[in-house]
């Protein structure tokens, strides 16, 4: 049986950049693992080959079959989560048991405002509708 | 609607399995097995060709068999300078290579790659057309299969799609692939 969870501290969700992601790692795993990693990534998702980095990595090493271990990662300066129609940045906290590779991830937020940025499209957007009007006249 | 919340983004197409019509997996396990399995997985482009091939590699490997999975497209249509070398050195009976877009290789190319190869276990490639081994599988498309796999994705009935799926499937000649990216910008551009 394997149970594996990451809780965020006041279950905050939302950062901004070089914060710091702070909470607890938790699991069950049968048999024991060797270790367990806890990742910070971004990956993209839409349309497309999709793209990680992966920016830090929390090794624990001599686990046991069943812990709750405290963490703290610190987000980098960029690049913001951010969505378009064409593709989204997301980030997320991801811990993988070895040897077994199971994996349970947690998806956050990172940006200015702790929010994601939303891209809107040339269509709509001012410069856009600016640039159409001039070459109507 | 969010890149990462569009039903026909990339992780969700990656997710959906092939479907078989007039044949269970062991049957066609049972069919690998009379070609000594060596064979080819045939198809037009977007016909599931490679979504069978890597279903077939952990099939295989319940089988007690090694898998070795292979790759070649039009981006990368050819094997890097002692990739071959380096393959046929590690090679044995139990292994069966799984080769993705053998159509890229040359007819030397090709013959060349399959008598570097010969002492692996077995050779089972995807290729648009038959001819370089015998055919193992012809994967095919239909309209109602685009609608089943859409309305999987929406979570909806395929009914409801059948009209719009056959459609896609004219304009994009069969091509699955390429319709179900129709599809996800369709949603794109529906909600803004």
């Amino acid at each position: 049986m394997t149970e594996l969870s990451i809780e965020l501290a006041q279950e905050q969700t939302a950062f901004k950049p070089a914060e710091a992601v702070r909470g607890k790692v938790s699991w069950t795993v049968d048999p024991p693992p060797q270790f367990m990693e806890l990742r910070l990534f971004w990956f993209t998702r839409g349309k497309g080959t999709e793209d990680a980095g992966i920016v830090q990595t929390v090794r624990f090493d001599q686990p046991l079959p069943h812990e709750t271990r405290s963490f703290e990662v610190c987000l980098p300066e960029a690049p913001y989560s951010f969505s378009g129609k064409l593709i989204s940045l997301v980030w997320a906290l991801e811990l993988v048991a070895y040897p077994s590779k199971q994996v349970a991830r947690r998806e956050i937020e990172m940006g200015p405002d702790g929010k994601e940025v939303r891209i809107e499209s040339v269509q709509t957007s001012g410069l856009a509708r600016r640039w159409l009007e001039v070459r109507a006249t | 609607m969010r890149a990462r919340d569009n039903p026909f983004r990339t992780e969700c197409l990656q997710r959906l399995r092939y479907r078989f019509a007039g044949i269970t997996w062991e049957e066609l396990l049972g069919r690998c097995e009379r070609l000594n399995y060596r064979g080819a997985v045939v198809g037009r482009c977007g016909s599931g060709k490679t979504t069978l091939l890597e279903e077939l590699a952990p099939k295989l490997q319940e089988r007690g068999l090694v898998t070795r999975s292979i790759r070649l497209s039009r981006e990368q249509p050819s094997f890097k300078p002692g990739f071959l070398s380096q393959l046929v050195l590690k090679l044995s009976d139990r292994e069966i290579l799984l080769l993705d877009g053998a159509e890229q290789l040359s007819l030397g190319g090709w013959h060349w790659f399959k008598c570097r190869t010969r002492a692996a276990g077995g050779l089972i490639v995807t290729t648009h057309l038959p001819g370089r081994l015998p055919t193992l599988w012809e994967c095919r498309t239909s309209a109602p299969l685009l609608a089943q796999l859409a309305a999987d994705l929406l979570g909806t009935e395929a009914e409801d799609l059948q009209r719009q799926a056959e459609e896609l499937f004219e304009r994009h000649r069969g091509n699955l692939r390429e319709a179900l990216r129709e599809c996800y910008d369709q949603l794109a551009a529906e909600s803004s």
